[in-house]
């Protein structure tokens, strides 16, 4: 499985944050809306003014070909050449007066960025006014540049002239020019702008004579809506990251205060079930400050329990001893007194069976007795090399002469030459190197060899004991050096197993500043145990 | 003269086994379940030798009480522990109230005897007027064996029998090394390794409180204890 931290699932959850400039683009989109549609509603009421203007007016559209402007020439050869030249060629002549009197009208009517033409019944383009080019546009903000490659901005720089369909194809003229009101929006020729147009029929009494298109482009309010999401955009950019930062603070510090509290529990139980008290927030006012006092409690339950079995072994002896005692006196005295040789037998049955009971006492003892001794033993410093090389000289006698299930073992050592000095107790090494070694004997196979070596770095000193054999089982791993955990099976004759020799080892590897563990040898083919114990406690 | 031993014990049986073992053995007993008549007897008469159980009835230090109140009436009388506790802390407190010897109440009977014996020898030969010596020296420790005393430098070292039966067995032959297994046979004790190295330790430290330089026991690790040659 996957890790899946806090702080990632808070991040996840803070990109539902993003729905609101998703809706501020929303809203910009329906305001931008809200404002064409004013505006083509205010070019059509342009329109309507301007044509009222010009109503009943017959001799003001009549069609003058006088001024030479390219626009309307221009226009005019489009106009022909869609209607297939029906338009004839009317009387050039035109009142000055009419001219002006139409001019003067649309100029009482210009307005800023908008343009007013009047077209005539054939299509004539009779007045031109405005222009659809606002004055001054306001120059480029930073944000707006940034915003460009985003959204295109609106541009003054667009071919503002009259498409080639612009009057002709444009349907908000013709229906003008049939008596309705209409509006249109097109594209610029080369597409750079928008431009809304609005076209109302000028009347003369019930025929219509002409029409007043209005056109203004749409770049002002592209312009707004522009500056509107660039508001928008860097407000939420802000939000966003304060939202953000704030959520992955608190992530972080909640994520913080449950992996102290984790690894603090992790080593609050040490292997001997000795308890620290958590202190990470254990006084914190919160569900994590609940965990803590929750992890308390059941550490303490623990320990409670673990010292009220370490207490049993010494317990159970000391209580045993009186009993032992009243048999072995008793017996003492049956042998002593005058029987029958009948019950003789008998009589050292008992007694065998008491010897064992008396060694298994005595090895319950030795570990209560060893716990008390570790607490006031002093320490020296004594030479570890020595005591290595003694101790297994004695084995070699006290192995070599074994008989029986034992075949004779060899034992390899491998001591340095030079001192190893150690802080600590030289009879409590040797013992822990000598129920190391009586455990290494016992599961080694036979014919094979076990090897002690001491070695030490700067750091510390370490003691390994090999032997060949079966592998350890991964299940008992930890909790071989706890009391009374055994794995033998059951052998018959021998001593006694009670599982407490790798625990009084472990303890002398604790009073010498160290720890005792045991592995598998790579390639299987056997055991060791590791004491590392270190060089200055 | 019969010799009479005093047993102050709460349990019947083992009070009871240990009396019909001394008896047998020729000695008279008189056998006590408490402390209270236990002192009133001494009082009126003491005993030659007083074997006191630690734990009595309700009191578990009620025997090192009876002792302190023996050893007031009397600072010869040899007074021999006997108790469950095995811990040194018990071992080392019932010594300090000038007791002779302490054993643990799985030793056997046999082994209680041949202490009995040596204890009362030990009695003999201090009541002696013309006291006939039997002495070990070696080096600047000085073993009386009549006595079951120790020196060392001139100065007297308090041992228990046992720990006396230790650093003879050690001293007689120095340079030797002896196992703990034949160190237990010669303190006629049973008991296990750990047991004989806190004897051992016990010595050592009585020695060093006399001469801080004392070092005339040696540790052959792995083997066992020899004296310095």
């Amino acid at each position: 499985m996957t890790r899946f931290p806090l702080r990632a699932k808070l991040a996840l959850v803070a990109l539902a944050l993003l729905v609101l400039p998703w809706a501020g683009w929303r809203y910009v989109r329906e305001m931008e809306r809200f404002l064409l549609a004013a505006q083509a509603e205010t070019l059509a009421a342009t329109a309507r003014a301007v044509a009222t203007a010009l109503h009943e007016r017959p001799n003001l559209l009549a069609y003058r070909a006088r001024s030479e402007s390219g626009l309307r020439i221009e226009a005019e050869r489009e106009l022909q050449r869609l209607t297939g030249g029906v338009i004839g060629h009317e009387d050039p002549t035109r009142d000055a007066e009419a001219d002006a009197e139409i001019t003067a009208i649309l100029k009482g009517l210009e307005r800023a960025s908008s343009r007013i033409w009047v077209v005539s019944r054939d299509y004539h383009v009779l007045a031109l006014a405005g222009s659809l080019k606002r004055p001054d546009p306001a120059p480029d903000s930073i944000a707006e540049r940034a915003l460009g490659w985003l959204l295109a901005p609106p541009t003054e720089d667009f071919d503002d002239a009259i498409a080639e369909d612009a009057i002709a194809a444009g349907r908000e003229v013709s229906a003008a020019l049939q008596g309705a009101a209409s509006a249109r929006t097109r594209n610029t020729r080369d597409g750079r702008a928008v431009v809304a147009s609005a076209a109302h029929p000028i009347w003369v009494g019930d025929q219509v004579h002409g029409a007043v298109v209005v056109e203004e482009t749409t770049n002002r309010i592209a312009s707004l809506r522009s500056q509107a999401l660039e508001r928008l955009l860097v407000a939420t950019l802000v939000v966003f990251a304060l939202v953000a930062a704030m959520l992955l603070w608190f992530a972080t510090r909640i994520s913080n205060r449950i992996r102290r509290l984790s690894d603090e529990a992790e080593t609050a139980i040490d292997a001997r079930g000795r308890v620290t008290r958590l202190t990470t927030a254990s006084d914190a006012a919160d569900e994590i400050g609940d965990l803590s006092l929750s992890f308390t409690t059941v550490l303490g339950r623990l320990a409670r329990y673990n010292t009220y079995l370490e207490a049993l072994a010494s317990r159970l002896s000391h209580e045993l001893r009186t009993p032992l005692a009243v048999v072995r006196s008793s017996l003492d005295n049956l042998h002593a007194a005058r029987t029958p040789d009948e019950t003789r037998t008998y009589v050292s049955r008992a007694e065998e069976g008491l010897a064992r009971l008396s060694s298994i006492l005595s090895r319950m003892t030795e570990a209560s007795r060893l716990e008390q001794g570790l607490s006031t033993a002093a320490r020296e410093r004594f030479d570890a090399a020595a005591v290595v090389r003694g101790c297994v000289e004695g084995y070699r006698l006290a192995y070599g002469k074994a008989q029986g299930a034992l075949a004779p073992r060899g034992f390899e050592v491998s001591v340095p030459a030079a001192p190893v000095p150690v802080l600590g107790a030289a009879d409590l090494l040797a013992q822990m190197l000598d129920k190391l070694v009586e455990n290494a004997v016992d599961f080694a196979a036979s014919g094979s060899k076990v090897r002690v070596l001491l070695a030490s770095n700067e750091h510390e000193v370490v003691l390994r004991v090999e032997n060949e054999g079966s592998a350890l089982p991964d299940s008992i791993r930890d909790s071989l050096f706890d009391s009374m955990v055994s794995v033998r099976s059951e052998q018959s004759g021998g001593v006694p197993h009670l599982g407490l020799g790798l625990y009084i080892a472990r303890l002398i590897a604790e009073f010498h500043g160290g720890a005792l563990h045991a592995e598998n040898l790579p390639g299987g083919g056997g055991v060791v145990f590791e004491a590392r114990l270190s060089r200055t406690v | 003269m019969l010799r009479r031993i005093a047993i102050v014990e709460d349990d019947a049986a083992i009070r009871a086994n240990y009396a019909d073992a001394l008896q047998r053995y020729g000695y008279e007993v008189s056998a006590y379940g408490e402390r209270r008549n236990a002192m009133e007897a001494f009082r009126s008469r003491l005993p030659d030798l007083a074997i006191i159980d630690i734990g009595l009835g309700d009191d578990s230090e009620g025997g090192f009480a009876l002792c302190r109140e023996l050893r007031s009436l009397s600072p010869q009388v040899p007074i021999v522990f006997l108790s469950a506790h095995v811990s040194d802390f018990a071992v080392v407190s019932g010594l300090r109230l000038g007791a002779d010897d302490y054993l643990t109440k799985g030793v056997s009977l046999p082994h209680l005897l041949a202490r009995i014996a040596a204890l009362f020898r030990r009695v003999d030969a201090l009541a002696e007027s013309k006291p006939v010596e039997e002495r070990i020296v070696r080096g600047d420790m000085e073993l009386d064996l009549k006595r079951f005393s120790a020196q060392w430098k001139g100065r007297r070292i308090e041992l228990t029998l046992t720990e006396f039966w230790i650093v003879h067995s050690l001293a007689r032959h120095p340079g030797h090394v002896k196992s703990r297994d034949q160190l237990m046979r010669d303190a006629e004790l049973v008991v296990d390794d750990a047991t004989v190295t806190s004897h051992v330790k016990r010595v050592r430290a009585k020695f060093v409180v006399a001469d801080p330089a004392f070092d005339a026991i040696e540790t052959a690790y792995g083997l066992g204890y020899r004296w310095k040659a």
